[in-house]
């Protein structure tokens, strides 16, 4: 048989908990690519070296061998990651496969990311094929769970295999179907190299590796490649495949899943969903569905204790490696003196990251609210690009604001349809239209602002559709909008870390809410606080934090002072996590605190 | 000079609020006095730590005596006098001395008063905490309104030296009613008074009894109401407020607290006594067991961040002050500290020839303050 013919590349889809990563460990088990003991050993191991240099080791995708009638199978199974941040990152994965298993619980059924993750993997072109796990539960309902598959994805099912990944049951059903149902790559492997980068990660020793799939051609150490859209040119000094640990080879051919490395510096020479040809004899027509990957959330990043200013960069330095999509670049503030302004994908990414820098580098982070660019035109004529509030020129010298927004795309079951257009309506949307993709799934357009989407758009989406709607979104632009800047006046002064830009008609409201909230997060302090929301000089919101009245030792009781003072050592270290701004102590989280605001306001 | 505390660990029934070294546990009482006075007769000076930065003081000369408790009026002059015995047997008590016992109400008759004060015993601490029958046995007291001012009456005959301790934040109090009940205990002839924010402790019955009805003590603002008020109505029947929590009319200051806030070396004898000596701090073993077998709680030399933190902590609280050139000289400049220069403005903070001292006004936050003068 032809080499290309024994080749499966596929990938896993499911809801949360389904089990997705338990019949990967199975396969992995199954077709002898580790043993059961050494997957262990093979994990943690890995997970050392992750924390030895700082790097991250994918152990996706992996490369499995399987034997079937007579010939060797290759299977490689590549994950994805599951946020609408990284939808990009997604469709890249996926197209990097041929088919896509569908994992669905043999008790719950077919569940909102069920139907969200079969459609991505169809719309991406893959052949879906149902599996059904977990059937050692007593509760688990197979048939009617194939019913309804076929009903409500629309996908036959009837040949599904019923599973149990968990104790290993009909796993070898599993591998059959993967043979015998996934088509086999097409390509050329003597034709004009065209690979797909859909990912990357960097490697301490090697530099920036890529993840790649060989489409057409064949690429080996030695070789010259192009990069088709950063136009960069590399020599390859490496090639492999993943077992799942990175193992080198002679070369990958067309329909092959591996790694590339060539000498690569940064990661950010590498982009997820660029092509590369040859150098020499390169190809003239890219892979469709490049995306520049753009943050498009930014933020203020500063150290609760400013003297850790250093230590804060080099931090970022370290995951930017690791990370190509973050951004930052130094930033000043009156209120928390210096600092970074960074970029990320999505409010996800930016959780990730400020986790990251808390949990692995040990940093006591302030985050300042999250915010888009804006477009400011002054009234010279001058544009001015910027994201961060307290930059904003005066009133007087701004001339219109544009905001980017996007074209946002909702799947949703046609019973969401009312939900969802009342919160698009909320978050200042414009309706486009209303496709029925058939009986059981609207497509709904609408233009939004990404100011609006960026707070918590998905979660209000989930909560509202009960985790059916799906969300991809990209940006269409910017257009003019009636944009005030609303600062907060801690005790009189301006406190510019917590200056935001939003729509007029909703300056009020989020003033209120802004003040009412940090009333609630700023401790009483000697004097009476009052807290001011202000566009310009006008005063739109007041709270008041009133004089703290009792901080008292108790009796000390026949001369121990020893515990007073450790009391008092101990409201000390407290203070620490407080920020000074002019007269007023206030706690780091109050920083965030605006981006958490609609969350109460529900 | 120095001064000497006893710690009598014994009560008839622990208050609901008290989280302090105090048994109920009588029978062990004779085999406590007899280890209390061995180690009084064992003392020995040499045997204590020693603190590089300071300089030796000599210990022996004392002019005050704190028997406290627990509660020591329990016992009658008989079993007092022996301590005292002890206690001038092996130093040197000056004569102008100031000797306290604490008592509570109900452990008080006129002959043990009297036996008291034939012992040279010269002042009298009462646990009065309130005059309202419902908040005494809300925290559990064994006494009621009626047998305290009895008690006080009968002291004063004997005593002129009357310190009597009282309770902010008591359930339901108010600001009229704390002021009536101070008002009772002046017009008597009270020449001292102690008042205490009451404390939530852990593992207490009160932290139960405030989870269960969770609005039945006054909040904070209302504490500091209650105080406050009080605070304002003592100055006007003429006590200097020399403390935090303690009042007095000129020449009735505890002569032997003064020694806690001015950092004066005072000798802790007994079950958790503490100890301050030349820089060290010291407490007994907290249990009977431990105590008896000589073992220590706390031994702790300390550096100079901590005595700076103390001196800053202790001076404060008082009408001492603090002195800037013993901070300077254990190297904390305190004009560096940019809440100093911003209290000073707002007057919260004085300083008189580079002594600070702490606005009256402040006491009630004075935590706060204190916090962010350190370092």
């Amino acid at each position: 048989m032809e080499r290309i013919k024994k080749i499966r590349n596929f990938c896993i889809v499911a809801h949360i908990d389904h089990g997705k990563s338990t019949l990967a460990d199975r396969l992995i088990e199954k077709t002898g690519t580790l043993a059961k003991r050494d997957m262990q050993d093979q994990l943690l191991d890995s997970m050392d070296l992750e924390r030895e240099k700082g790097i991250t080791i994918k152990l996706t995708p992996t490369r499995m061998l399987y034997d079937f009638e007579g010939e060797r199978y290759e299977l490689n199974l590549i994950d994805t990651p599951g946020h609408v941040d990284f939808t990009y990152e997604v469709s890249r994965s996926l197209a990097a496969c041929e088919g896509a298993i569908l994992i669905v619980d043999a008790s719950q059924g077919v569940e909102a990311q069920t139907l969200a993750n079969a459609y991505l993997a169809i719309d991406n072109n893959l052949e879906v094929l149902p599996v059904i796990n977990k059937i050692d539960l007593p509760s688990a309902r197979p048939e009617e769970v194939k019913k309804e598959i076929e009903d409500v994805v629309g996908i036959p099912a009837m040949h599904a295999p019923c599973i149990s990944a968990k104790d290993g049951l009909n796993i070898e059903q599993v591998l059959e179907m993967i043979v015998k149902e996934f088509p086999s790559p097409k390509g050329d492997e003597n034709g004009r190299l065209k690979c797909l980068i859909f990912d990357s990660y960097y490697d301490n020793f090697k530099g920036a590796i890529c993840l790649i799939r060989v489409f057409d051609g064949n690429v080996k150490v030695g070789d010259k490649i192009k990069m088709m859209h950063t136009g960069k040119v590399f020599d390859v000094t490496e090639v492999g495949v993943f077992v799942p640990f990175a193992k080198p080879c002679e070369q990958l051919l067309a329909g092959d899943v591996g790694y590339l490395a060539g000498s690569i510096k940064n990661l950010s020479d590498i982009e997820v969903g660029d092509t590369i040809t040859s150098f020499s004899d390169p190809i003239n027509e890219a892979l469709p569905g490049y995306k520049k990957v753009q943050p498009v959330v930014f933020c203020g990043i500063f150290t609760v204790d400013g003297a850790k200013y250093g230590e804060l960069k080099d931090a970022l330095e370290k995951l930017k490696l690791n990370d190509a999509s973050l951004e930052f670049q130094p930033e000043v503030s009156q209120a928390l003196g210096y600092g970074f302004r960074c970029g990320f994908l999505g409010l996800l990414h930016l959780e990730i990251i400020t986790e990251r820098l808390e949990r692995e580098f040990n940093l006591d982070i302030i985050t300042t609210a999250p915010s888009v660019y804006y477009h400011v035109h002054k009234t010279d004529g001058q544009m001015i690009e910027l994201s961060n509030p307290s930059s904003l020129p005066s009133p007087t010298e701004i001339d219109y604001i544009e905001e980017p927004v996007v074209k946002a795309e909702i799947f949703t079951p046609p019973q969401f349809v009312g939900a969802i257009m009342e919160l698009c309506q909320d978050k200042r949307g414009v309706y486009k239209d209303l496709t029925y993709l058939d009986e059981n799934r609207v497509k709904v357009n609408y233009t939004l602002p990404l100011g609006e989407i960026i707070y918590d758009f998905f979660d209000s989406l989930k909560s509202r559709t009960k985790g059916y709607a799906s969300l991809d979104y990209e940006l269409a632009g910017y257009q003019k909008s009636d944009l005030v800047k609303v600062d907060i006046l801690l005790n009189g002064e301006r406190c510019d870390a917590l200056s935001l830009i939003v729509h007029k008609d909703k300056a009020y409201q989020r003033g209120r809410a802004l003040t009412e909230k940090l009333k609630k997060i700023i401790p009483r302090q000697l004097f009476e606080v009052p807290l001011q929301a202000a566009i310009g000089s006008k005063i739109i919101a007041r709270e008041t934090v009133s004089a703290m009245r009792k901080d008292v030792l108790a009796k000390c009781y026949g001369g121990d002072i020893t515990r007073k003072r450790k009391l008092l050592e101990k409201q000390k270290e407290g203070k620490k996590r407080m920020r000074k701004i002019g007269s007023v102590e206030i706690p780091s989280e109050a920083f965030m605190s605006i981006l958490k605001l609609d969350d109460e306001d529900k | 000079m120095n001064g000497i505390y006893v710690h009598i660990p014994f009560c008839e029934r622990k208050c609901n609020y008290c989280a302090f070294s105090s048994f109920t546990n009588l029978e062990e009482k004779d085999r406590y006095f007899k280890a209390l006075i061995r180690e009084i007769k064992d003392f020995d000076e040499g045997k204590l730590p020693k603190n590089e930065i300071f300089e030796k003081d000599d210990l022996h000369k004392i002019d005050t005596i704190y028997i406290g408790g627990g509660t020591p009026s329990l016992f009658d002059s008989g079993n007092i006098e022996k301590i005292l015995d002890a206690i001038k047997e092996k130093f040197d008590l000056q004569k102008d001395n100031e000797i306290t016992i604490e008592c509570n109400p109900n452990s008080l008759d006129e002959d043990k008063i009297k036996g008291y004060r034939a012992l040279g015993i010269n002042r009298l601490s009462i646990g009065v905490q309130s005059l309202q029958d419902s908040q005494l046995s809300f925290i559990g007291r064994l006494h009621s309104a009626e047998q305290a001012l009895n008690a006080i009456e009968i002291s004063h005959k004997h005593f002129d030296n009357i310190s009597c301790d009282f309770l902010i934040g008591l359930p339901r109090q108010e600001p009229e009613e704390f002021i009536f009940d101070l008002k009772k205990v002046v017009d008597i002839g009270v020449k001292h008074i102690s008042a205490y924010m009451l404390q939530v402790e852990d593992k207490t019955p009160l932290a139960d009894m405030a989870r269960k009805s969770p609005f039945i003590l006054p909040d904070d603002d209302q504490s500091a109401e209650i105080y406050q008020k009080g605070a304002s109505f003592l100055q006007k029947r003429g006590f200097l407020q020399y403390e935090i929590s303690n009042f007095a009319i000129k020449g009735y200051e505890s002569k032997h607290n003064l020694k806690y806030w001015r950092g004066d070396n005072y000798i802790g004898f007994g079950l958790s006594a503490h100890s301050y000596v030349n820089g060290v701090r010291l407490a007994n073993a907290n249990n009977f067991k431990d105590y008896y077998s000589h073992k220590l709680a706390l031994k702790e030399v300390l550096d100079k961040r901590q005595l700076i933190e103390e001196r800053l902590m202790l001076g404060l609280r008082c009408n001492l002050g603090v002195d800037l050139k013993y901070l300077e000289k254990l190297g904390y400049f305190i004009e560096n500290n940019e809440n100093y220069t911003n209290f000073l403005e707002k007057k919260i903070i004085f300083n008189e020839n580079d002594r600070i001292f702490l606005n009256p006004k402040y006491y009630g936050v004075s935590n706060y303050v204190i916090v962010s003068l350190l370092g």
